[in-house]
């Protein structure tokens, strides 16, 4: 809601002044509107099978009751989660290490900015030739979905710890493994937490990606069979259920930044 | 004593050979990188080559013109993608933040439409539009435009309220405001959105091509894929290493000339 305070400060106003319960109803409202249009949009111009909302309320009873779909959810989301989990943990361990330790920076940057750069997706060809055609393939591109964003911006994070920080460890005589775990790992946290951030909108598109494009079996990969035998509304079932989960995972490291790391406020999101 | 004077004489090598050691440390590890690659590449098996053979493949994949053909492809549909980012983003973004009741009714959706993985929406695309350019470019522009609709909604309204209520008590009209508040406000903000974006069109441009029409460069990846010829894959996969890392430079280098200012005061 800090947004809409935000917004109610600006000088100029917005004509008449709508009240309370009106402003809350206006989402709803859009949202009302926009799955008409897309219903009535869908009727008719285009082809029976192209999903529309109705027919994909009524799809998800009878999809949601199959083995299939929960074995599918669990194979992909648990996937993305223990490759995010390994990916950041390695990619944090790194980064902190390249923040503080010059040499080390220097070593791993050419590795850690250039597959930075390089959309994963380019990478799969490659990956699929020399891992397989199997969930290891998806494992591996998970990972480093999650360890480079995780490492780049713990790297940033570390480089940045506060000299006066450091300076008031040594005068008090701090022993290394207390300059590392007490000081610069927590100040760092907060990276570390926006790189997991960065990480798990990246590991979604890409455990799709791989999916689709190695056949490994699981979320992605049936939501394109689906569409491709022109069950469109089953196809966008699994969608729904994807974007449940991404924007619950997300929505749950962003609130535990939060938590984690009370005094800091970041200026805008990124 | 002997181990403090090696730390101290170690710590002081450090700090007056920075230059040199940092050379070093970027040759020892892309230097490291190529090595292992062509002992690898040696002793893999038919499905990895070395690098000693990617390049040979990368030249001669120019030379005969397939290499500069794909990118054309490619290439236009990234700056078409590029080009509507902008023009979409920044109109929307600024939509978002500046008309209260807009931004109040559509906000909710549009980071609906950024948390959902967009590669789970092309079969969506796919039957609506088909498969050519245009839904290409669609998809990639639902891929890479969100950071500069962020990036200038959250700009905007962080504008501080002082500025608003002096230009208001001067008598500003709302072009003025733009002219002189707003858009010199919002132009850090907006730079930081499109190096993002530059950066996610190639993505976007990927993606179409994997998902909707597989032409272009990722016409030479697929088919070197189901060829079985890692020598093309690995070749191709260079390049598009070498665009992406060129294209995020560019674009860090454009936002800290239009922003240099920033940097100035700060640094």
């Amino acid at each position: 809601m800090a947004l809409r305070d935000r917004r109610l400060t600006l000088a100029r106003p917005a004509g008449v002044r709508a009240g309370e319960f009106a402003w809350n109803a206006l989402p709803v409202f859009t949202g009302v509107i926009l799955l008409l249009l897309w219903e009535v949009g869908v009727r008719s111009k285009l082809p029976a099978y192209v999903a529309r909302p109705t027919t994909i309320a009524a799809a998800i009873p009878s999809v949601i009751v199959t083995a299939g779909f929960w074995s599918d959810m669990l194979s992909t989301c648990g996937a993305i989660v223990e490759g995010v989990a390994i990916g950041s943990i390695a990619g944090a361990v790194l980064g902190l290490l390249m923040g503080r330790v010059r040499e080390v920076g220097w070593f791993f940057t050419p590795y850690i900015r250039g597959l930075y750069s390089l959309p994963l997706i380019a990478l799969i060809p490659v990956l699929v030739l020399v891992v397989g055609y199997n969930d290891k393939t998806r494992m591996v591109v998970i990972i480093l979905s999650a360890f480079l964003p995780v490492a780049m911006t713990t790297a940033d994070g570390a480089r940045a710890v506060s000299k006066s920080f450091l300076d008031v460890g040594r005068t008090f005589g701090a022993k290394p493994y207390q300059v590392w775990f007490g000081i610069a790992f927590p100040a760092s946290l907060p990276h570390i937490l926006a790189g997991i951030d960065i990480a798990l909108g990246r590991a979604f598109t890409s455990a799709v990606a791989v999916e689709v494009l190695a056949s490994v079996p699981g979320l992605g990969y049936t939501l394109y069979a689906d569409a491709q035998s022109l069950h469109d509304d089953v196809s966008f079932v699994y969608v729904v259920a994807l974007a449940a989960f991404a924007i619950l995972v997300r929505t749950g490291v962003r609130s535990m930044s939060g938590r984690l790391a009370p005094w800091y406020r970041p200026r805008a999101r990124a | 004593m002997t181990n403090e004077t090696f730390a101290s004489r170690l710590e002081r090598f450090r700090l007056r050979r920075a230059g040199p050691i940092r050379l070093s440390c970027y040759g020892l590890s892309v230097g490291l990188l190529l090595a292992v690659w062509q002992v690898v590449g040696n002793d893999f098996g038919i499905l990895f080559v070395p690098f000693t053979k990617t390049m040979r493949t990368l030249v001669a994949l120019v030379a005969d013109g397939t290499i500069p053909a794909a990118l054309v492809v490619s290439g236009k549909i990234y700056l078409l993608t590029l080009l509507i980012d902008i023009v979409v983003g920044i109109s929307l973004g600024l939509c978002l933040a500046r008309i209260r009741w807009f931004g109040g009714a559509f906000e909710p959706y549009v980071y609906l439409l950024y948390t959902t993985p967009t590669v789970a929406l092309v079969p969506m695309v796919f039957s609506v539009f088909g498969f050519s350019t245009g839904p290409q470019i669609l998809v990639a522009v639902v891929i890479s435009v969100f950071p500069i609709v962020f990036g200038v909604m959250e700009g905007t309204l962080s504008i501080p309220s002082q500025f608003l209520d002096v230009a208001d008590n001067f008598g500003s009209s709302e072009s003025q405001l733009w002219r002189d508040v707003i858009v010199p406000y919002v132009t850090p903000f907006i730079m930081t959105g499109v190096r993002q974006t530059i950066a996610l069109a190639l993505v976007g441009t990927l993606v179409a091509e994997f998902f909707l029409d597989t032409v272009g460069i990722v016409g030479l990846l697929a088919e070197g894929a189901t060829e079985m010829n890692p020598a093309q894959v690995l070749a191709v996969t260079l390049v598009v290493s070498l665009f992406a890392i060129v294209l995020v430079g560019v674009g860090e280098l454009i936002e800290r000339y239009l922003v240099r200012w920033r940097y100035e005061t700060v640094g």
